[in-house]
């Protein structure tokens, strides 16, 4: 989230998709429904299904799944033809004003430029910025179609074009880098059902083209090839005919709907934020990157990044997603989001020169570019990693890193699995074969595997793949792989600290010990590496320096106490440091106060720079428990500790104008303190604290821009630089927009023969989707009888037409057919599905829960087909998140 | 409510004579608001609800609804119950609501309780069933208009609700509240509950476009502790058969009140009427047969017919 | 029907040869050791059910009742077997009296009379009275009406759950009117089976009545045990008294 959960309650507006957080997240949601009593925010949801959110809603909206682009491109066109974007905001903190290279051409028949079809990627090189400078007013013999009048100037760009020109000019190669609109955790969707995936890798051994240091722009916005023209004219081909032909949405309702979401930005007023609320239904499609980018393009253009009750929000799907991908959790991004070694960094240096970036920006601006500090995060966590084996002399042991060569996403390991490239597989805190897709698939790898380690609390699907319904007692004796179990401890039984998705770090403490001979998962990880580094020891190897030189500094080697761990991610200083600007200085052994001391001499040492602050000198600030709110926005500055830097909300300079004056001063988070020259506030600024406004420096300061990108330049995007609609690989219909192209082009399928997709014409005519629900946590509760009582039995929900259609009652048993598998479980016949007009073609949606497989307490009463949900999905992943298409696959309905 | 710590009692059903400490002190009644319109159908009332009250588990099955099981039970106090509320101009809600004890100012159940001290309502308004005085009658699942005492008939007492007297007693909100992520739950004085209600109500009407909504409170029973706001007022039966005007069979009213004690004197004057008749009329006595002058012929055999 | 009178007929059972009926001279056996059997467990249930009753029907008043059969909840737990035990030995003593209690046109008649038999105004009873009254008839079918709606609004007041609250609300009103007017009814029964008309109890303790009690209550049924029609005898009697003196003259 760019802002955090209570900080719901200060909108005015919200646009709930791709979520369902009433389910899922019931108890964030009170901030929502706090919105709605104390503000009177309007809510409107827009599902595949009437669900218990859209009960909440103020406007409710069943779109077709995976039409999500296509409604929020539509979006974009209505606030922009009836002038409801925020004109100042949009000119001086996004790269609306930016110009756009000569040779860019927009996918008008489904493709950017640069397509190769032969290897299904793109060459970006066109997707960049012009160099220049201020070309305003200098347009263009032919004024572009547009609102051009709307837009006034901004500020004048030629006083701040006086001020200050000082930055260096693009001394090296700023490459690859940056994200949507920001720090990387946040422009993309994270995955409840697998490990997430992160940006695409950059890398390889041609030196990619960069940004130019010194960006054309056009301040009136009517450059034809300035990024609003562009925007403008990308999306003036979702038109609500279209918008509706694709999303199955009425037409009527789809204007009723954007006239009410843009109604907080009528005729640029500022005062009002609307927010955007989502979760995994965008993230689980081939085009999931994408749908999210399409909503934070919407909230820049709105003016809404970076403002209490505004933002772009992600729900994370479990307790600690969000810390799990703060730590690398994803095989291409170490923690904090520094970006993963590839083979061609052979030293420090080149690996760092290639992924911090410069600024590049207009000449009159300024760009605090925040990971121009990347070498100090990246030293600091090499000392954190190897200790004192990590010297200057040898790079601070950067070889020690694996550097990775290719893709190792969820989806990609289960495929190498199955084609016995991966031997074994530590499966902890997940239940691999129940997440799918194609659990098939997953329940057939593991048949090749050599061993297979599980630790949990409950003996679970994987470990129990060999008993899969199927597997006869004769085709058990075929399955070689060894199967570890290892009783973990639940997440009551350890302490430590669960991230939330407003990038709070909590700690707990511990309720109870773990029951028998179960252990914290810790102690497990501890002794498996000690005895892993003894064998080194005794053995040797091809390389034992990075196991047998790693830093396993605690006080209890095989028992590493949490708390030590979380000083350690924290950080501290090796040797005696000060900061002459702040005047703090520190003994050797302190711990750090914050990622601002951070040094890239090896001087300090730190796991995640992110995390920096989080366990100072003055104690574990996760752990304070300070219910004082002064502002009344629900900061809470003194719960807790979020990163970074204890800040709620990110970019929240962009909550104030030019001036530094709040947008709305009753929700005045930062404001710049004329007589202090400095940037004071209820919130933590997320800025150069001492930044005067003149300076006009950018309030995206992780980008290297220093505004927010509407248009993302170059890499940082697999399959475009705007977000155009395709549909999922599986789909009802071809592509209305550029029907020979229907599919996210550079969409790559896996080849073995598992890997099955399904088309209307073999039958598979029905849209299904599958998803959570309130009364369960994924594949865990079933074990608990509490959870059971609440919703005993898997189903699958029919639109109530359809069901009439097939003479299908609710509680018969039904059979849903994907080109993979099938699945069987009751009916549940609702009118919370209707059929809807896709393109001229009545279709139905129907959909299912996840939560149930072939152990825990209904199956074991025999009241299931002990059929895990993911046997239908596809093994189809986002090529910018590599998440697997889970929501929106074809299916064929039938009776039992 | 500095009071709030403890729970006097008000009526004590089939009891005869005062109750004890009644109306020595001034209590405030309490009284639980459940705004239908937030409600997002989570269950959490329904967990904290079967957990605070260690309830045992049983066994449910699917029915083709979110809803838990078809009605609460004596191990389940607590339901929210789901309602698919399509309408002919194509308008569509989902309506929740949380089901339990209303806590009737005039409680059905207490009223129909012929058990001294099963049922008890505290001066805060709190209904309370106590099993160990519970005769396992269930004239109270009769006498009440929400149909909401479940009979257990392996112990053969009655249990419902019991707006968590317990906490309540100890200066705690009820479990529910306590549970509850949204906020659609509250509890304080019915006096509060009752502004809050109107307050949201009022919203509703004015903001959120439902023209007809309000608060359910129904005076046919004396109001109730436990009270709803309702998008639609004028039709509570859309939210699971929520009675518009909920009665307490006349049964458990005027003929329990009125004509049995009448009934009850008026059999007695059989007794009355017997003791005069022996006193003015006296008994009949039994006469000496007359002299036999003739001696008839013997009876006829026992069992001849003729 | 004149042998219905005759309460020996009905087929002797095990009962009946458990017990004794001793019949002495001047006697008329009136009620076999089965009939009385059945009428002490009827009366037994009755007031089990009756004293059992009170404690739910009004407990401010009889909540003393209810210790006596274990407390609350056991009185509720009885209660409905109580009133088992009375339905089905009454309605065997139903079956049993199923012929004398016919109503017949003499009892019409004696129910015209009705002030005359409470004011006593005559010292016996019609001659056409049988071995029962008009009186004890309609008692006997009171009952009968108020088993069955025992029965039904028992059953339903038993397992609520299956019938629902609005007929367990109707059943309860009409279970206690039935109980009241069952109350009401027994006092008359148990004063005119003892003070109030002497010599009755005997028949339901021994079986048997006086030829005397016989002729005074129930003069029909004696003249057809007997042979004898006193009334008659007597006129006859008095007739050749008067024909003797006319003699004598």
């Amino acid at each position: 989230m760019t802002n955090g959960w209570i900080d719901i309650k200060n909108t005015d507006m919200m646009l709930i998709m791709g979520g369902n957080p009433a389910e899922n997240h019931p108890c964030g949601f009170k901030w929502a429904v706090e919105a709605k009593l104390k503000r009177n925010a309007k809510m409107i949801v827009v599902d595949p299904r009437f669900t218990r959110t859209a009960s909440q809603a103020d406007q409710f909206l069943q779109i077709r799944a995976g039409a999500d682009i296509a409604f929020l491109g539509g979006l974009i066109n209505y606030a922009i033809e009836n002038n409801r974007v925020a004109k100042e905001y949009l000119v001086n903190y996004t790269n609306a004003a930016f110009i756009i290279k000569e040779g860019f051409k927009l996918p008008e028949d489904g493709l950017f430029s640069g397509f190769d079809a032969a290897t299904k990627s793109y060459n970006k090189s066109s997707w960049n910025y012009q160099e220049g400078g201020n070309e305003t007013g200098k347009a263009v013999a032919t004024p572009p179609m547009g609102v051009a009048g709307d837009i006034p100037g901004g500020a004048a760009p030629g006083s701040i074009g006086s001020v200050k020109q000082s930055q260096p000019q693009g001394s090296a190669p700023a490459g690859e880098h940056g994200s949507v609109t920001g720090h990387g955790a946040e422009g993309q969707g994270y995955q409840a059902q697998g490990p997430a995936g992160a940006k695409a890798m950059g890398g390889g051994p041609i030196p990619p083209p960069s940004l130019p240091p010194n960006i054309a722009y056009d301040l009136s916005l009517q450059h034809p090839r300035c990024v609003y023209q562009l925007l403008r004219q990308q999306y003036s081909r979702y038109t609500p005919e279209m918008v509706s032909r694709i999303t199955g949405i009425p037409q009527d309702q789809l204007l009723k709907a954007y006239d009410l979401f843009t109604s907080v930005r009528i005729n640029g007023d500022m005062k009002k934020v609307a927010t955007i609320i989502y979760a995994v239904g965008w993230t689980q499609h081939s085009f999931g990157t994408q749908i999210i980018r399409t909503a934070a393009m919407v909230q820049l253009l709105m003016g809404n990044v970076g403002r209490a009750g505004g933002g772009v929000n992600a729900l994370r799907g479990h307790s600690n997603i969000q810390g799990a991908t703060d730590m690398a959790g994803i095989f291409d991004i170490l923690p904090g989001y520094l970006k993963v070694p590839s083979p061609t960094d052979q030293d420090l240096k080149t690996y760092l020169d290639r992924i911090t970036p410069t600024p590049a920006k207009p000449n009159e601006w300024q760009s605090f570019n925040y990971w121009s500090n990347t070498p100090k995060f990246m030293v600091s966590f090499l000392k954190a990693m190897y200790g004192n084996a990590a010297t200057k002399d040898n790079d601070f042991a950067f070889n020690y890193l694996p550097k990775v060569d290719r893709n190792y996403s969820w989806v990609n390991i289960w495929n190498d699995m199955y084609e016995g490239t991966v031997k074994g597989f530590f499966a902890f805190g997940m239940n691999g074969v129940m997440i799918g897709p194609d659990s098939q698939k997953n329940i057939d790898a593991l048949k090749k595997a050599d061993f297979l380690v599980v630790c949990e609390i409950y003996p679970d699907e994987t470990s129990a793949f060999w008993q899969a319904p199927g597997i006869t007692p004769d085709d058990m004796k075929q399955i070689n792989t060894t199967v570890y179990r290892l009783p973990g401890a639940g997440f009551a039984e350890k302490d430590g600290t669960f991230v939330n998705s407003a990038r709070w770090l909590q700690w707990k403490h511990v309720a109870l010990p773990p029951p028998g001979d179960c252990r914290l998962d810790q102690d497990i990880l501890a002794q498996i590496f000690l005895k892993i580094r003894e064998l080194y020891q005794k053995e040797g190897g091809k390389f034992p320096d990075p196991i047998l030189k790693a830093s396993w500094a605690y006080t209890l080697p095989e028992h590493p106490s949490l708390s030590e761990i979380a000083k350690e991610i924290n950080g501290k200083a090796l040797a005696d440091i000060s900061d002459e600007k702040s005047g703090v200085s520190l003994k050797a052994g302190q711990q750090l106060p914050g990622f601002a001391m951070l040094r890239d001499d090896g001087t300090t040492s730190s796991g995640n720079w992110l995390y920096c602050g989080s366990w100072t000198e003055a104690g574990a600030m996760m752990q304070r428990r300070g219910t004082e709110d002064p502002s009344g926005l629900g900061i809470y500055p003194n719960w807790g500790w979020s990163w970074p830097a204890n800040r709620r909300v990110l970019y929240n300079r962009a909550s104030c104008d030019l001036a530094g004056k709040p947008w709305d001063p009753t929700r005045s988070q930062v404001w710049w303190n004329e007589t202090a020259q400095k940037w004071v506030g209820n919130d933590i600024p997320d800025f150069k604290p001492d930044s005067k406004p003149e300076e006009h420096m950018g309030p995206f300061i992780m980008n290297p821009e220093g505004v927010g990108r509407i248009f993302v330049p170059l890499g940082a995007m697999a399959d475009g630089p705007f977000p155009e609609f395709y549909e999922p690989i599986e789909s009802p219909i071809d592509n209305p927009l550029h029907p020979n192209q229907s599919s996210n082009p550079v969409v790559k399928k896996f080849k073995t023969a598992m890997d099955k997709y399904g088309t209307v014409k073999e039958g598979y005519n029905i849209i299904c989707t599958t998803y959570r629900l309130t009364e369960h946590y994924h594949y865990w509760t079933k074990n608990n009888p509490m959870n059971v009582e609440l919703v005993p039995e898997p189903f699958v929900e029919i639109p109530a037409e359809l069901a009439d259609q097939m003479g299908i009652r609710g509680g018969e048993k039904v059979k849903v057919t994907s080109a993979r598998s099938d699945y069987i479980a009751k009916a549940m016949v609702t009118k919370r599905i209707k059929p809807m007009m896709v393109d001229g073609k009545k279709l139905y949606q129907i959909g299912m829960p996840i939560h149930w497989g072939f152990l825990g307490i209904s199956e074991s009463e025999g009241r299931t087909s002990k059929m895990p949900a993911n046997r239908l999905t596809p093994t189809i992943i986002d090529p910018n998140a590599y998440t697997p298409e889970f929501k929106g696959f074809l299916v064929k309905l039938e009776k039992v | 409510m500095s009071d709030r710590g403890t729970l006097r009692i008000q009526q004590i059903s089939a009891h005869p004579g005062p109750v004890a400490g009644e109306g020595t002190q001034r209590q405030d009644k309490v009284c639980k608001l459940i705004d239908t319109t937030t409600c997002i159908g989570c269950k959490a009332c329904e967990v904290a609800c079967v957990e605070w009250n260690d309830m045992p588990f049983q066994t449910t099955y699917f029915d083709n609804t979110y809803q838990t099981m078809p009605d609460t039970d004596w191990n389940y106090w607590n339901l929210i119950k789901f309602n698919e509320d399509q309408h002919d101009d194509g308008s569509f809600a989902w309506l929740m609501r949380k089901h339990q004890c209303m806590h009737c100012e005039d409680p059905g159940c207490l009223r129909a309780c012929p058990a001294d001290g099963a049922i008890v309502q505290y001066s805060n308004g709190i209904v309370d069933f106590q099993q160990e005085n519970c005769i396992g009658c269930q004239f109270c699942v009769s006498g009440c208009p929400f149909n909401i005492p479940k009979f257990n008939p392996n112990t053969k007492k009655v249990y419902k609700c019991t707006l968590c007297s317990d906490r309540v007693g100890a200066g705690l909100e009820p479990a529910c509240i306590k549970a509850c992520p949204t906020g659609c739950l509250h509890f304080g004085t019915k006096e509060d509950m009752k502004f809050m209600a109107e307050n949201r109500a009022t919203q509703l009407r004015e903001v959120s476009g439902f023209q007809n909504a309000g608060v359910y409170d129904p005076d046919t029973i004396g109001g109730t502790h436990v009270i709803y706001v309702l998008h639609d007022a004028t039709k509570p039966e859309r939210y699971g058969n929520l009675p518009a005007k909920p009665r307490i069979p006349l049964s458990f009213t005027v003929w329990k009140d009125i004509f049995k004690p009448i009934g009850l004197f008026g059999a007695m004057l059989g007794f009355v009427g017997v003791v005069m008749h022996y006193v003015f009329e006296g008994p009949r006595r039994e006469q000496p047969t007359p002299p036999v002058v003739r001696i008839d012929p013997p009876p006829p055999p026992a069992g001849k017919e003729n | 029907m004149a042998t219905s009178a005759n309460r020996f007929v009905h087929r002797t059972n095990v009962i009946d040869r458990l017990g004794r009926t001793v019949v002495y001279a001047g006697e008329l056996l009136r009620h076999p050791v089965y009939t009385r059997f059945l009428h002490w467990m009827v009366g037994i249930f009755f007031f089990l059910a009756l004293l059992s009753g009170f404690g739910i029907y009004l407990p401010w008043i009889f909540r003393f009742f209810t210790p006596l059969f274990g407390g609350g909840a056991t009185t509720r737990f009885l209660h409905p077997w109580f009133g088992v035990g009375f339905v089905i030995f009454f309605g065997l003593q139903a079956l049993n009296w199923l012929g004398v209690m016919r109503w017949t046109p003499a009892d019409s008649r004696w129910m015209k009379h009705i002030k005359e038999y409470v004011t006593r105004s005559d010292s016996v009873e019609a001659p056409e009275t049988g071995f029962f009254n008009a009186g004890q008839k309609m008692q006997f079918w009171e009952i009968v009406c108020g088993c069955i709606a025992y029965v039904i609004t028992g059953v339903i007041m038993w397992f609520p759950e299956i019938f629902g609250r609005i007929l367990v609300a109707i059943s309860y009103v009409v279970h206690d009117m039935s109980a009241l007017i069952m109350l009401f009814g027994i006092f008359f029964h148990v004063y005119l089976s003892t003070f109030g008309e002497p010599g009755t109890t005997q028949a339901m303790t021994r079986g048997t009545v006086s030829e005397a009690w016989a002729w005074t209550h129930h003069p029909a049924w004696y003249h057809e045990i007997t042979g004898r029609d006193p009334q008659q005898a007597l006129k006859q009697a008095e007739a050749e008294m008067a024909a003797r003196e006319r003699a004598n003259d």
